[in-house]
């Protein structure tokens, strides 16, 4: 049951998008998502689309992550159009009883559709590609003029990276706990809610427990390494933008461009 | 012959089958162990001996196989399967991190509550169970968080010790402890089993622990039982045994370069004690072992 969570969910490869740096890499996310909502046709839109085929191909990943990425979504993409369908007034396409159905509804659905589609794809993309701690690290360093406002940038990110790094620890030990808890008979299956929930202490106790004294032990030896905070602190591994981001970065932008391009010259069906 | 209660039939458990991560983590373990046998069970990191032990107790479902527990095939109900967890009792590795109630007491209590049994019992149960673990009654009435490591693994042991398994399986009971802490806890497990006739299967890294105590030794490799049998036998297996990479125990390894010189020692010794009797022997002064 709990080996099907997966976090952070890396997978590894050499690819051109993985070799990004991930600071870019956020940037131009960031940028993709505008753009995906500044696309006010269904021309536009598809460009976008066709952005994102372009960028998955290039990161060589198996094509059935985007169907895995986008399942748990489903039910969202799903209501979102049915409420579009019909609740968007405008000239109506077909009438039924109470409902009536807009072309104008219609088009905003799918629309919207795509546009969740593509904004969940082209996210997950980036936890693809990118490894939690590259992609903290990343954060860190794009959060850095905060600093200015008394934001604890560097903190935050240890903080963060320090959470992804012990999930499948603690997942791991879970498991444990759960076995051994059940060789001594717990009974995790059966009963109604409230018993349910009672079977549940026997395992959250030594959870908590279990996390205290790793947390515990983990300051400590950060502390005996003189870990004093981000002050002053290097890095082993310098985050450097190459060619390649700025390619990168150039093909968004062209992108960009053409979406502009194409809501005002573009043909005015399937427009918004 | 005497009555086998744990035996395991073309035993094979692969994880994640049917994805790219497939792998048999049991592949084909037919074991059969003796009522009242004292099972070591050897082999490296990932040779399959926790997954086996799992499987003794009905917490891990074979892929493909079976496995009796006194003749009766633990899986034929599986709604069934919490009575054959009280029968095999498991002992996990640092089992101190499972400890979870305000007291000692009512830790110790909860496999037996579980079972289902009476007040009276439970606390007879509790009681027993602490004395066997060398726990006094003032401690009972403490939190098991204030108490120092060996101790709370002594209360962790007694919770299982408590369900009175008929089969006892240890995995790495002294893991981490001084050596007084592991002499007592093992000393406290041969306790048991001399005191209860109980069948114990203790997974030990150490050869001395298993040649001291074991009267079989199990002996995994590559997910596959690669030797079973009685202590003295296995152990003589020193060239087989170093072949799948395990140490035999220093004295056996001692006698075992004695009989390449040349010198006549037997080769079943397994202990210090042992030892020092054949040693004398040879010298010409068997019996008058005082030195």
């Amino acid at each position: 049951m709990l080996k099907d969570i997966t976090f952070g969910q890396y997978f590894p490869g050499d690819s051109v998008i993985h070799k990004l740096d991930p600071r870019m890499k956020l940037i131009l996310i960031v940028a993709y998502i505008v753009l995906l909502f500044v696309a006010d046709g269904l021309f536009s839109l598809l460009i976008g689309t066709l952005m994102l085929g372009v960028i998955y191909s290039m990161s060589k990943l198996p094509w059935k992550l985007v169907i895995k990425c986008i399942k748990p979504i489903m039910p969202i993409i799903i209501f979102t159009a049915v409420l579009n369908i019909f609740f968007v007034e405008g000239e109506p396409l077909f009438e039924w009883w109470i409902i009536s159905v807009s072309k104008k509804g219609v088009l905003t659905a799918v629309l919207m559709c795509i546009r969740i589609i593509c904004l969940i794809a082209g996210s997950s993309l980036l936890t693809y590609t990118t490894t939690p701690i590259a992609l903290t690290d990343g954060l860190e360093r794009l959060m850095k003029p905060l600093q200015k406002i008394k934001v604890p940038v560097h903190e935050l990110s240890m903080m963060m990276t320090i959470a992804l790094r012990f999930i499948p620890t603690l997942i791991d030990e879970t498991q444990k706990i759960m076995a051994a808890q059940k060789a001594r008979g717990a009974d995790m299956e059966s009963g109604n809610v409230i018993q349910k929930a009672k079977a549940l202490i026997p395992i959250l106790i030594p959870l908590f427990v279990s996390a205290f004294r790793r947390a515990d032990e983990l300051a400590l030896a950060m502390e005996c390494r003189c870990y004093h905070g981000g002050e002053g602190r290097t890095r082993m591994k310098q985050l450097k933008l190459t060619s390649l981001d700025w390619v990168a970065a150039a093909f968004i932008t062209v992108g960009f461009a053409a979406v502009i391009l194409m809501n005002k010259f573009g043909p005015e069906v399937f427009r918004l | 012959m005497a009555e086998i209660i744990v035996k395991t039939e073309g035993l094979r458990y692969i994880y994640s089958e049917g994805t790219p991560y497939e792998h048999a983590a049991l592949d084909g373990v037919d074991i059969e162990i003796e009522k009242g046998s004292f099972v070591g069970v050897i082999g490296h990191t990932g040779s399959g001996k926790s997954t086996l032990i799992q499987h003794l107790n009905g917490l891990l479902r074979p892929s493909y196989g079976k496995v009796f527990i006194g003749g009766e095939d633990i899986w034929a109900n599986p709604k069934d399967i919490r009575r054959f967890r009280f029968k095999v009792g498991l002992v996990f590795q640092y089992p101190e991190h499972q400890l979870f109630e305000e007291t000692v007491y009512k830790d110790i209590a909860f496999g037996p509550k579980n079972m289902g049994l009476s007040e009276n019992e439970i606390n007879e149960r509790v009681l027993e169970a602490a004395k066997l673990t060398g726990l006094t009654e003032d401690y009972l009435e403490k939190s098991p968080f204030e108490l120092s490591g060996g101790e709370k693994r002594r209360v962790a042991i007694a919770g299982v010790l408590a369900m009175k398994p008929e089969v006892l399986i240890l995995d790495e009971p002294t893991a981490g402890l001084d050596p007084k802490g592991r002499e007592f806890i093992l000393s406290e497990i041969k306790n048991y089993h001399e005191r209860t006739g109980a069948t114990i299967i203790l997974v030990s890294h150490s050869m001395e622990d298993v040649a001291r105590f074991a009267s079989h030794v199990l002996i995994m490799n590559h997910s596959k039982a690669a030797m079973f049998g009685e202590t003295r036998e296995i152990f003589k297996k020193v060239d087989e045994l170093c072949e799948i990479g395990l140490e035999v125990p220093q004295i056996s390894r001692v006698f075992a370069k004695l009989r390449e010189k040349g010198i006549e020692v037997p080769e079943s010794v397994l202990t210090v004690a042992e030892a020092k009797e054949a040693v004398l022997n040879i010298l010409g002064k068997g019996g008058k072992a005082d030195a």
